[in-house]
């Protein structure tokens, strides 16, 4: 698991099959080729359609190039809806929600993996249980909960349920496991406590796999919209999901379609930005919920 | 797992008992310790997924609205919902959208793999535009989807044609599944990748030098080698097509035959204040569920 996906291609694989079919691999190669530029195609439909004038965007026939590059139509959203407010929000529980998750994944792998206390075993099958089980089963009842707490539109109520997942303990608990006791009783004689131990000795060798979870809950966090639109609608703690699915609900036919493709690129470009940047501990996140070593 | 890291040479001798740490008892103190370091996570499991878990059975049976004390029903909830012609369209309406989504979705990722699975230059660029989607927020792509699917949208003007994608139910459960293809097959495709460097090289090469071309090695070496990996992409592809939310409020707000199990659940919930029979509505679905991942589950066994 310590090699991505990126990285291990990069090592010469098959020499074999490719030197004596090499036509055949450039056809292939041209056609994956073809086929991500189609998949790009939107993006950059998107991206064009938000710096053109608004009565060119379902011109027929279809041209690409805008007359005139009207970049100001970015700064529509921040005009016309609170698009500063929503960016401010999502990036608030985001950041919540990531740190939190790291903090009470990494004491909850520690304790999973580096302690023998009864029920453990036990314990440990129950989170990992939950895994199978879609929050969209229990929003019901969990909305019913965080009513009833007084959560309901508050900065609580989107963060604290999503503080910890079982994905995280699971790849914490599966990460440390690999640590040498040795390591952890040598800090012990040497009359270090458990925390002083975690944060000196186990932590500062799982900043690999604390960076994967990080990004990952981080990105799932970023595209949540059912939960946040369940407590957090008023005005004040909209998140861009929430907010951008307004905004659309809002301006459906009119004249607002370069702020609506300027505002989605905009909301979009934080995660796809950081995925560019570190895909590789991305990819990382996703196989081990796939749970692939 | 990645972390198998030496210890330095001293920490060998470390096994034995620290000094003066007065056995078994020192070592009970250190386990309750490291039971106090889960506890932050495991309460808040207890209160925000197994006591929602077990609620939801629990209000299933109920008549309840948020605001006035439940009202016990038994099986008043299930009853209606298997009469109800809403109940059920949404259950097929999910169901056209996994087969119809994720079964290209899940093929279409397998074929890409197989095919970007080579030492090609640019081939990391090419991953790269079919990962994209993955790395962005569904609602964001939602809205420009909308776009691409109008009447002189994108799609309608490469393909030559003047379809109502979004107002007819006749296209918009297919515009839809076509925009979620494009969202979610980077998806499948980094775990097929990823499968797929797991398979030791050794036994291509082997099969290759026993004269097995490459359609043969694929058929008999890497398609069994990656059975395990497409029952996990399986299962995921149902779960992930079941929790469909976002897509369908974006791009048609659940009409023309679009309006998903979790649509039906939100509307029922929230706009008809229907706690309860929204909780029945998921319990039916933590079954199927559960059964979907059960039979696959056992499939895989049964190839293993």
């Amino acid at each position: 698991m310590s090699a991505g996906v990126m990285e291990r291609t990069a090592s010469p694989s098959r020499p074999v099959s490719r030197k004596r079919r090499p036509v055949g691999k450039v056809v292939v190669f041209v056609l994956l080729l073809a086929g991500g530029l189609v998949f790009a195609s939107v993006f950059l439909y998107a991206a064009l359609s938000a710096v053109k004038p608004a009565d060119e965007i379902l011109a027929s026939p279809m041209r690409w190039l805008p007359s005139q590059w009207l970049w100001g139509n970015f700064a529509l959203p921040f005009e016309q809806a609170p698009f500063a407010r929503y960016y401010l929000n999502s990036t608030v529980v985001g950041v919540s929600v990531t740190v939190l998750n790291v903090v009470t994944c990494t004491l909850a792998g520690y304790s999973f993996s580096k302690f023998a206390y009864r029920g453990r075993n036990v314990l440990f099958l129950v989170v990992l249980a939950t895994l199978m089980v879609p929050l969209e089963v229990i929003y019901v009842p969990l909305y019913a909960l965080v009513f009833d707490l007084g959560w309901v539109n508050s900065f609580a109520g989107l963060i604290v349920p999503s503080a910890t997942s079982a994905f995280g303990i699971f790849l914490m608990r599966q990460s440390i496991e690999g640590l040498p006791d040795e390591l952890l009783e040598a800090a012990r004689i040497d009359g270090a406590g458990e925390l002083r131990i975690l944060w000196h000795v186990v932590a500062p060798m799982m900043v690999s796999p604390m960076a994967a979870l990080a990004l990952f809950i981080f990105m799932t966090n970023w595209d949540s919209h059912l939960w946040p639109l369940l407590v957090g609608n008023d005005a004040d703690h909209q998140t861009l999901p929430v907010g951008l699915a307004a905004m659309q609900a809002n301006n459906l036919g009119s004249g607002g379609i370069p702020m609506m493709m300027a505002a989605a690129l905009l909301a979009l470009l934080p995660t796809l930005l950081l995925f560019l940047v570190l895909q590789r501990k991305f990819v990382e996140g996703i196989t081990m919920t796939a749970g692939i070593k | 797992m990645a972390l198998t890291r030496t210890a330095p040479g001293r920490a060998r001798t470390a096994r034995a008992r620290p000094p003066g740490s007065g056995g078994s008892g020192w070592r009970r103190r250190r386990d309750v310790i490291g039971l106090v370091f889960a506890l932050p996570a495991l309460v808040l499991f207890a209160a925000f997924a197994i006591y929602p878990m077990l609620r939801v059975f629990q209000l299933s049976l109920y008549d309840y609205n948020l605001t006035s004390p439940p009202v016990w029903v038994g099986l008043d909830n299930f009853r209606f919902l298997f009469g109800d012609e809403r109940f059920l369209a949404s259950l097929g309406a999910s169901l056209f959208y996994v087969v119809v989504t994720y079964g290209p979705a899940v093929l279409l990722a397998l074929v890409l793999a197989l095919g970007l699975n080579t030492r090609m230059r640019g081939s990391a660029f090419v991953r790269l535009l079919y990962f994209a989607p993955v790395a962005t927020s569904w609602v964001a792509v939602s809205v420009i989807w909308r776009l691409v699917l109008q009447p002189e949208g994108l799609l309608n003007q490469t393909l030559n044609t003047d379809l109502p994608w979004l107002t007819s139910s006749t296209w918009a459960k297919w515009a839809i599944a076509i925009a979620a293809i494009w969202k979610e097959v980077g998806f499948f495709l980094i775990i097929f990748l990823a499968g797929l460097q797991n398979i030791p090289k050794d036994l291509q090469e082997a099969a290759s030098l026993d004269g097995a071309g490459s359609l043969r090695r694929l058929r008999y070496v890497t398609l069994p080698l990656l059975k395990p990996i497409t029952v996990v992409v399986l299962v995921m592809a149902v779960i992930r097509g079941f929790q469909s939310f976002s897509p369908q409020v974006v791009l048609t707000g659940g009409s023309f035959g679009t309006e998903v199990i979790n649509l039906f659940v939100y509307k029922t919930a929230f706009a008809s204040a229907r706690m309860g029979r929204a909780s029945a509505v998921a319990v039916l679905m933590f079954i199927l569920l559960l059964m979907v991942t059960f039979v696959q589950l056992r499939a895989l066994r049964k190839s293993a």
